[in-house]
């Protein structure tokens, strides 16, 4: 990360400063606006579902969830701490539902679990990234949605080829994934 | 759609009366979770704001451009049309702009196009990467990420791939 920052950086600003050089702090500041204002607008959105989450947590929904999926989570995982295999649990069924808001505050308490605090990643962090970066989706809300105000004919046909392409993709990737893990972890255990 | 927009509120009410039938404090139990969300965006801001201050600056010196044109014909070969390569490129960095890209998309060659259902379905089998990984492990000790986003990456692509390749027939 920190390489790729600092030559795509240097490479933009080298460009900027021959092209038109007051766009280079014009731009940052409005980039940094830009997110000020997705966070204000994350503030509203995390407010809601944590909420909502530890009410959850409190009626036992969010344990018996885990332990439905405890063993698909088991097995890709490779974790036993309860508590860690609720977060990802609810993490995972809120992204299948196209919940991506309320997903990721979930996801991030369920990384910090899954941190040793070495500094170093580790297997099954890798793997709740990628589970994250190729979910399987049944209801592209917001595509079908912007598909039906452009004047779609038939906004929802691609719900069929979505779910299918992620339920492959989604697949492909536990397994590579898998796979990797065992050339690269090996002896880390 | 039609059914789609009862799911969230049938669950939220289904769960307030659930918590209701037992006798739960809901109303202390969602200010508890709510504080969280205040500490959770400090935190994760500035790891937003860095990523997308380097974006914003990718996409004025007219790098992205160069990118997408240089990509085009590489993505092509995995049967990828030319006219989506932006999204893909797009993609992995910023979640509201290929948004705005997809709208773009849908109003030059119509959403029923094959290259408008190209990229609808790609939205959902491709993920904004770097985003995502910069939240997630915003809260954690870990430094490198070692393979991770190469991986991600590689995934999204193949994604694209099926995605590109399902339109095709369904």
């Amino acid at each position: 990360m920190n390489k790729i920052w600092t030559y795509l950086m240097i490479l933009s600003i080298t460009a900027l400063i021959f092209i038109e050089p007051s766009a280079v702090v014009t731009e940052m500041t409005n980039a940094s606006l830009d997110v000020l204002s997705l966070c204000v607008n994350l503030l509203a959105v995390f407010t809601i579902w944590m909420g909502l989450l530890e009410i959850v947590d409190a009626t036992g929904l969010g344990d018996k969830l885990a332990n439905l999926l405890k063993p698909f989570i088991r097995w890709l995982f490779k974790i036993k701490d309860p508590e860690t295999e609720k977060y990802i649990a609810l993490n995972m069924s809120s992204n299948m539902l196209g919940l991506g808001n309320a997903s990721t505050p979930m996801g991030i308490k369920a990384m910090k679990r899954l941190d040793d605090g070495s500094g170093k990643i580790t297997a099954p962090m890798i793997m709740l990234l990628i589970v994250n970066a190729t979910s399987i989706q049944f209801l592209p809300t917001t595509v079908v949605g912007l598909r039906a105000s452009a004047g779609s004919i038939d906004p929802t046909s691609i719900i069929l080829p979505t779910i299918l392409g992620t339920f492959i993709t989604s697949v492909t990737a536990i397994f590579v994934t898998k796979a990797l893990e065992k050339i690269f972890f090996k002896r880390r255990g | 759609m039609g059914f789609s927009v009862y799911i969230m509120p049938v669950l939220i009410l289904a769960l307030l009366i659930y918590a209701r039938v037992k006798k739960l404090e809901t109303y202390g139990t969602f200010v508890k979770g709510a504080k969280g969300a205040f500490d959770l965006v400090l935190g994760i801001f500035p790891f937003i704001a860095t990523i997308m201050i380097m974006v914003a600056l990718l996409r004025a010196s007219g790098i992205m451009d160069i990118l997408v044109s240089v990509m085009a014909p590489v993505f092509s070969l995995f049967g990828i049309p030319p006219e989506v390569c932006e999204l893909e490129l797009l993609r992995p960095f910023a979640g509201s702009g290929s948004y705005m890209l997809l709208s773009d998309i849908f109003q030059q060659y119509g959403p029923d196009s094959y290259v408008s259902r190209c990229a609808s379905v790609i939205m959902s089998t491709s993920e904004t990467i770097f985003y995502v990984s910069a939240v997630y492990f915003s809260q954690t000790s870990v430094k490198k990420l070692f393979y991770a986003i190469p991986l991600a990456l590689g995934l999204s692509l193949f994604g694209t791939t099926v995605a590109c390749f399902l339109c095709r027939f369904i």
